[in-house]
């Protein structure tokens, strides 16, 4: 399944489950926004974060402690 | 020349001095708003009693009688704020004493009227607005950037030396850039953001939109509730990240914002390093998706069904398709902020300053916001927030310094600095300002020349 077949899936699934009304303008949107925001998002999906640490309580005035 | 286009700083100082009548400059003001303003649409509110009353009642403060605009993102105690729009979701605005609207009223400022911005802050053009769009005075029929835009359109407009925006994913850094002007993003929690109606985030701050530093200095040291002091820097480490930074920037952008480097590097008798940012391709969609979570909680169903037709189809889709983001890549976002906060500390150990173009080509047509860079033809949205995002992701300080013109439009360089450091920006752009006499600050659209 190509990448826009999957995403249109998603998207209709997605709002039928939550009840969301979108027209065909406001989803042909959401597919170009979709396809600006994907690759980014599959390299955050797919990155390797398992040894990255939580900032508790990250104060973002200030450099991360250590 | 009439007091108005004095920089903030004198028309204090000839109010201070007496040489000035702060009454008259509020008229020729409000005056020059309605000449200008049908052409630029960078206001979309005046109210000259309310006006003059803070006028009448302005403390003997470092901006006594210095009329300045607000863009329509905070609450005044005679409006409530539109953030540009038919309708904020979820959220009902009210009039009230804002953080930024206290600090310029107990500065002594006097607010002369509220500035336009991108529809709810969505863009880095400014190309919608319940209003309709800011024009850039550099040429009307461009973005003035956004979503800052008419806090951009008016200073560089001549309708004010100076105005105050803000920046969540580059909103103040981006049309200041379009617009020919110095501005600041302030290290986050610095500057005075009260009652604004996204009460937690942690990517949003207020910050000053002027013509040169010193200004961008005075109006930030009243939002900031301390004065931020100036000194000569020398020996500075500009850090520069070439790729896609630099590479994939407009030929005549990175022209210019190499010239201007190597201009500040011999003025404050610095170096240049070169720089790599690790895991660089996490930082946009982080900061997107950080920024939205932001939101997120009135995103129900219920409020996302309840859009009105007034907003943008744009922002309508975009809303809801924030609505289905999962989770679990929110979490991710958080994680990668981490990861990206202690690169950058890491980096601010080797250098003082990173530099890069702030937006990778100058401003695109109003109607057809598409932008050609090496990699190819993009929107000049995804272009400007990959340079942007960083300092708001992170928290650090950045500014934008006009460096010159590009096809007859501004280009702008972008200098990030250490948490905290957001003086050092301002002392390195006026470094900058002296070792190019005051060039490309002095530079005026020839509709306001």
């Amino acid at each position: 399944m190509d990448a826009g077949t999957a995403f249109q899936r998603y998207l209709d699934a997605g709002l039928e489950s939550f009840g969301i009304e979108a027209d065909e303008t406001e989803r042909m949107v959401m597919a170009g926004v979709w396809s600006l925001w994907e690759p980014g998002i599959t390299q955050l999906r797919d990155a390797d974060l398992d040894a990255v640490e939580h900032e508790v309580n990250a104060d973002l005035s200030s450099p991360p402690p250590g | 020349m009439s007091a108005l286009d004095l920089p903030l700083r004198e028309q204090a100082a000839g109010i201070a001095s007496g040489e000035i009548d702060p009454g008259q400059l509020l008229d020729d003001c409000l005056a020059r708003i309605d000449q200008r303003n049908p052409d630029l649409n960078a206001v979309v509110a005046t109210f000259p009693e309310e006006s003059r009353r803070m006028l009448d009642e302005a403390p003997d403060g470092p901006l006594r009688g210095v009329p300045v605009l607000i863009k329509d993102e905070w609450p005044l105690p005679w409006r409530a704020e539109t953030v540009g729009a038919a309708a904020v979701p979820g959220v009902t605005t009210q009039p009230g004493e804002s953080g930024p609207y206290r600090a310029l009223r107990d500065a002594g400022a006097v607010i002369a009227g509220v500035a336009n911005m991108h529809e709810l802050g969505s863009s880095s053009t400014g190309n919608t607005s319940v209003y309709g769009a800011a024009h850039n005075p550099w040429d009307l029929e461009r973005c003035p950037g956004g979503s800052s835009s008419g806090p951009a359109a008016s200073v560089a407009g001549g309708l004010v030396s100076g105005a105050i925006g803000a920046d969540g994913l580059g909103s103040i850094r981006y049309p200041s850039a379009y617009c020919g002007l110095t501005g600041l993003k302030p290290t986050f929690g610095r500057s005075a953001m009260g009652g604004h109606h996204i009460a937690n985030t942690e990517t949003i701050v207020s910050g000053p939109l002027c013509r040169d530093a010193a200004d961008c200095r005075l109006l930030a040291s009243a939002t900031f509730g301390e004065e931020l002091p100036a000194a000569e820097p020398t020996g500075l480490r500009i850090g520069v990240v070439r790729d896609p930074y630099w590479a994939d920037s407009a030929p005549g952008v990175r022209e210019a914002c190499e010239s201007a480097l190597e201009s500040l590097r011999d003025a404050v008798e610095g170096e240049i390093k070169e720089l790599s940012i690790p895991d660089q391709d996490l930082i946009l969609p982080a900061a997107v998706l950080v920024a939205q979570a932001e939101e997120a909680g009135h995103l129900t169903p219920e409020n996302l069904n309840a859009l009105p037709e007034e907003l943008s189809v744009i922002n309508r889709g975009v809303l809801k398709l924030r609505g289905l983001i999962p989770g679990s890549l929110t979490a991710r976002s958080f994680l990668a902020r981490a990861q990206a906060r202690r690169n950058l500390a890491a980096l601010f150990s080797e250098v003082d300053l990173i530099a890069w173009p702030t937006v990778p080509a100058v401003a695109p047509p109003l109607t057809d916001p598409t932008i050609e860079l090496p990699s190819g033809p993009t929107s000049a949205d995804a272009g400007n927030a990959r340079q942007g995002v960083l300092a708001n992701l992170t928290g650090v300080p950045g500014a934008n310094l006009p460096v010159g013109l590009d096809d007859g439009l501004p280009v702008g360089l972008q200098l990030l600095a250490a948490w905290g450091s957001d003086a050092l920006l301002l002392d390195a752009a006026e470094a900058l300002e002296r070792a190019t006499d005051r060039e490309f600050v002095e530079l005026r659209p020839a509709a306001v020349a």
